[in-house]
């Protein structure tokens, strides 16, 4: 376990534990690519196994996000928690962390939809706190 | 303590260790979320290892772990596990009425007996466990003399 260590620089330090939430998240059995995109669909951290135009999903999640959250609106449910994305080969998850910024997930047609969305439920709060003090450094 | 009421105790141990991981306060937050981190591991690994062990107990004939009625865990034989989901999340929200209308508590166990074939359905910790065999199988009976 890497806790002790002690980062003189803590943005270096969340940094750090940000790429280690993403590389879980590529644990998860189907899970090919883990992304957080910033407000202007630009991808800030990444990990993946194949081949991926970062530019192109990037801006893509944020309209798909910004497209589901308006029609959530519209329909008087507010705040847009998770939009699922179901394709012919797999699945787009994305989720809201803090100041525009997304957590994507890219995964293929045999990942546990439940296991995915778990992992992202319960590792939305900690980026979150992460992101507010990475932020505020 | 038989061999399935200690895995299950075993998972709530683990479920309980990974709550209090998430209720840490977060003033150092990159340690907590390690340590969070590993405890989920901790508790969904333990969770397909328990799924894992109990399909292969003769008169089981599918098991899986499921999260808000998506699969969480599953066995490489099991079929159907969709419709599972859909069945549990229904039964469970049913059920949930009647914790507090009939003073149930917390809701622990549901089981659906039908002419061909059973369903039981365990709560521990976030999730829900369920195990299906034929109706003849007596679950409780096999389930405590696996190894």
């Amino acid at each position: 376990m890497s806790s002790n260590v002690q980062f003189l620089d803590p943005r270096k330090s969340q940094n750090n534990e940000i790429d280690s939430i993403l590389r879980n998240l590529m644990n998860i059995q189907g899970v090919s690519a883990a992304a957080i995109v910033d407000s202007d669909g630009f991808v800030t951290h990444i990990h993946r196994d194949f081949e991926i135009n970062t530019d192109a999903i990037g801006a893509s999640v944020q309209v798909v996000f910004g497209a589901a959250a308006k029609a959530a609106q519209h329909v008087g449910h507010h705040l847009t928690n998770m939009v699922i994305c179901e394709n012919n080969d797999g699945y787009i998850l994305s989720t809201p962390i803090d100041a525009g910024f997304i957590l994507a997930l890219v995964t293929q047609r045999e990942a546990l939809l439940g296991r995915v969305r778990f992992e992202l439920k319960e590792t939305i709060p900690v980026l979150k706190k992460l992101f507010t003090s990475y932020l505020a450094n | 303590m038989h061999w399935f009421e200690s895995q299950l105790a075993q998972l709530d141990t683990l479920a309980d260790d990974y709550l209090s991981a998430q209720r840490q306060p977060a003033a150092d937050i990159v340690n907590v979320s390690e340590v969070t981190r590993l405890k989920r591991a901790a508790f969904i690994d333990a969770v397909q290892a328990l799924v894992d062990k109990v399909v292969k107990i003769k008169g089981v004939s599918a098991c899986a772990a499921y999260h808000d009625g998506l699969i969480l865990a599953q066995s490489a034989e099991a079929s159907n596990m969709d419709a599972f989901g859909a069945i549990i999340q229904e039964t469970i929200r049913a059920a949930q009425h009647g914790e507090t209308s009939l003073d149930l508590g917390e809701i622990e166990q549901i089981v659906i007996v039908g002419a061909v074939n059973k369903l039981a359905m365990l709560s521990v910790g976030p999730i829900i466990l369920c195990i299906s065999s034929p109706k003849g199988v007596n679950l409780a009976s096999v389930l405590s003399q696996a190894k």
